[in-house]
């Protein structure tokens, strides 16, 4: 028995062609926005993977410096350190800012973190770690900066001596690596008028400037502008140890809150991405249904225009399921193209996201099965009308 | 008679009570195996009706049908005789409508080997059957064309092919020449009495076209749901 669908797709197939394109346009967007959702988990994991921590130390009562404001003491390390268990501690700084290169400003995430510590990037793409103690920089790719470029933090200016990829905070911000101690005065700095208005404000109190008391002054002065804090300590766990452990006794003596890499990663998926995965689903819902009633509409209006050829069809004894079948093979062969069509648009434009965009082949399969029962459940009202058409209007009268 | 189609007392009522119609009323014809008879009448006189009970299309009301050898339909019975009247009009009717409705993506060659493929032949034994056929009715060299790129003419030969590609004992011809002037309209009556005569397929031809009507050499006229038969002309074509 010849297909009859495949000889109908293959008469008109201009015009199954385009449609198919069409609907393939929309399940690319489909796919893309799935693959948006799957790109902010990713960045979140990779975002922990990259910090090379097994624990979180932060301010007790937050969430950690992903999440919301954390700060402590930056000596707080030196106490980690001697505890049982922890092999390396570390400082690190997280400040979202505009970073300036000329005229031109990337809103980027500026980490502080300590040289040959955790926080440290993991791997370079180009260029080299830093050597310097200060005012060196490494960007991510994503940032557009080149090596060797200078690029302005505040009021300093930072030379990009290493590229990276794939460091981005939880925001999708590119990340920019600087030293510590850099980091805390950026983040902490104030305006020049704001330091003399405080000076000011310091030498006219009486208490603090008192005439018998040589330096105390100076000594006021110097404490208001050096910042001891940071975000958070990054800590390794030894050989032997587990995290969970680890972190236990931290919080029972330190009066901090630690997160292991299974707290920290449900705090970044589970809390930050959760609302934008409520958002992208509501979006796979809308567009489903969009599709559905694309491939419905225009296979019921390709069968209405074969109505007649039906009821001959019909009329010349051809089975009600073969005359089914016609309509969903062309239903699904509709929806084969489109899924087709959609793989490789999004293919071709995930990399023109700014943000990750990230395709995974388990979900491509399971919107081609998603995509084949919406198309089989569409096909219904043309197979519907199909064979409600009557045999005898082929003979007329 | 054994076999060509035989019709006796046949009635179609549509409705009931006060608004009951009796579209066709104790209607009898006896076509031969080979014959060609025409069925005239005016408009709502009751031939689509009575095309669509030998076609099995709608059921009669009343009376009793014979295709061959077989009873198909008998009121007095249980009405017709198998359940499967989609395999009885594959099998055994064949249709030519008034305008050719070939199916338009399918090949000239598929059209006509559609019918065999249906029935359960090999698709290779059902293009046979189709090419044998378009050689009969001379239009083998379009075998492989579109239906969109046929004549008005060659399209009617291939639906009449088609109406033949199951071997049927009768064909019902639906105003087949109507879209067709005098000399197209003419060669397709030749062309039916041919088959007829070729494959002895008895062949039931409603028209209202006055060109074609003398080359009958039955008529049934039908008014008002009833037949009466009478001799035609039985011109030559030439």
């Amino acid at each position: 028995m010849i297909s009859l669908a495949g000889r109908d797709i293959l008469h008109s197939w201009g015009k199954f062609v385009l449609t198919g394109v069409g609907l393939g346009l929309l399940i690319g967007a489909t796919l893309t926005m799935a693959g948006v959702y799957r790109g902010m988990v990713d960045d979140a994991r990779v975002l922990l993977t990259n910090s090379g921590a097994d624990i979180w130390v932060v301010q007790k009562d937050t969430q950690g410096p992903y999440a919301e404001s954390s700060s402590i003491r930056d000596d707080v390390y030196r106490g980690l350190l001697g505890m049982p268990g922890v092999a390396q501690a570390a400082n690190v700084t997280y400040l979202t800012m505009q970073v300036r290169h000329g005229a031109r400003e990337s809103r980027t995430m500026v980490v502080g973190f300590e040289q040959g510590q955790p926080g440290e990037p993991g791997y370079l793409v180009a260029g080299r770690r830093l050597l310097r103690g200060h005012f060196e920089a490494i960007a991510d790719v994503k940032t557009g900066f080149k090596l060797g470029e200078r690029i302005r933090i505040r009021r300093h200016d930072y030379e990009v001596v290493g590229l990276t990829r794939r460091m981005v905070s939880s925001g999708g911000d590119p990340m920019v690596f600087i030293p510590l101690k850099d980091a805390q005065e950026a983040q902490f700095l104030k305006d020049n008028d704001a330091i003399i208005a405080d000076r000011a404000r310091t030498a006219a109190n009486p208490a603090l400037n008192r005439p018998g008391v040589p330096g105390l002054l100076d000594a006021v002065t110097a404490s208001q502008t050096i910042n001891h804090s940071v975000n958070a300590v990054l800590v390794k766990v030894g050989a032997g140890d587990t995290a969970a452990n680890v972190a236990q006794e931290i919080r029972r003596w330190k009066h901090v809150q630690a997160y292991t890499r299974e707290q920290m990663e449900e705090i970044l998926i589970e809390k930050l991405v959760a609302t934008s995965a409520k958002q992208i689903g509501m979006f796979l819902a809308i567009l489903t249904v969009v599709s559905a009633a694309i491939v419905a509409f225009i296979i019921y209006t390709m069968t209405l225009g074969k109505i007649r050829e039906i009821a001959v069809l019909k009329l010349i004894g051809t089975r009600n399921r073969t005359i089914a079948g016609m309509i969903l093979q062309q239903a699904l062969g509709l929806g084969l193209i489109g899924f087709i069509v959609g793989k490789i648009s999004a293919t071709l434009w995930a990399p023109a996201f700014p943000k990750y965009v990230l395709l995974e082949t388990a979900d491509a399969m399971r919107a081609l099965a998603i995509v084949m029962v919406v198309c089989a459940l569409a096909s219904t009202l043309a197979i519907r009308a199909a064979l409600k058409v009557d045999p005898a209007t082929a003979i007329g009268g | 008679m054994d076999d060509g189609i035989h019709i006796e007392g046949l009635s179609k009522r549509y409705g009931a009570g006060d608004t009951a119609v009796d579209a066709l009323k104790d209607v009898n014809m006896r076509i031969a195996p080979g014959e060609v008879v025409g069925l005239v009448g005016p408009s709502g006189s009751g031939k689509t009706t009575l095309l669509k009970c030998l076609g099995a299309v709608i059921e009669p009301t009343r009376g009793r049908m014979t295709l061959g050898s077989e009873v198909i339909y008998d009121s007095e019975q249980g009405g017709w005789k198998t359940p499967d009247l989609r395999a009885l009009r594959r099998d055994r009717i064949g249709f030519v409508f008034q305008a050719p409705y070939l199916i338009p993506f399918l090949d000239v060659t598929d059209n006509v080997a559609l019918l065999p493929m249906l029935a359960g032949r090999t698709n290779g034994a059902s293009r046979t059957r189709a090419l044998e056929l378009l050689q009969a009715l001379d239009v083998a060299h379009r075998a492989g064309a579109q239906p969109s790129e046929l004549s008005g003419g060659e399209q009617q030969r291939v639906s009449i092919a088609r109406a033949l590609a199951n071997q049927p004992p009768v064909i019902l011809a639906d105003e087949p020449t109507a879209p067709l002037d005098s000399q197209r309209a003419l060669a397709v009556m030749r062309i039916l009495n041919q088959m007829a005569n070729q494959y002895q397929t008895a062949i039931i031809v409603v028209t209202h076209d006055e060109k074609i009507i003398p080359t009958f050499k039955r008529i049934y006229h039908i008014r008002d749901g009833r037949t009466v038969e009478e001799a035609g002309e039985g011109r030559e074509i030439s």
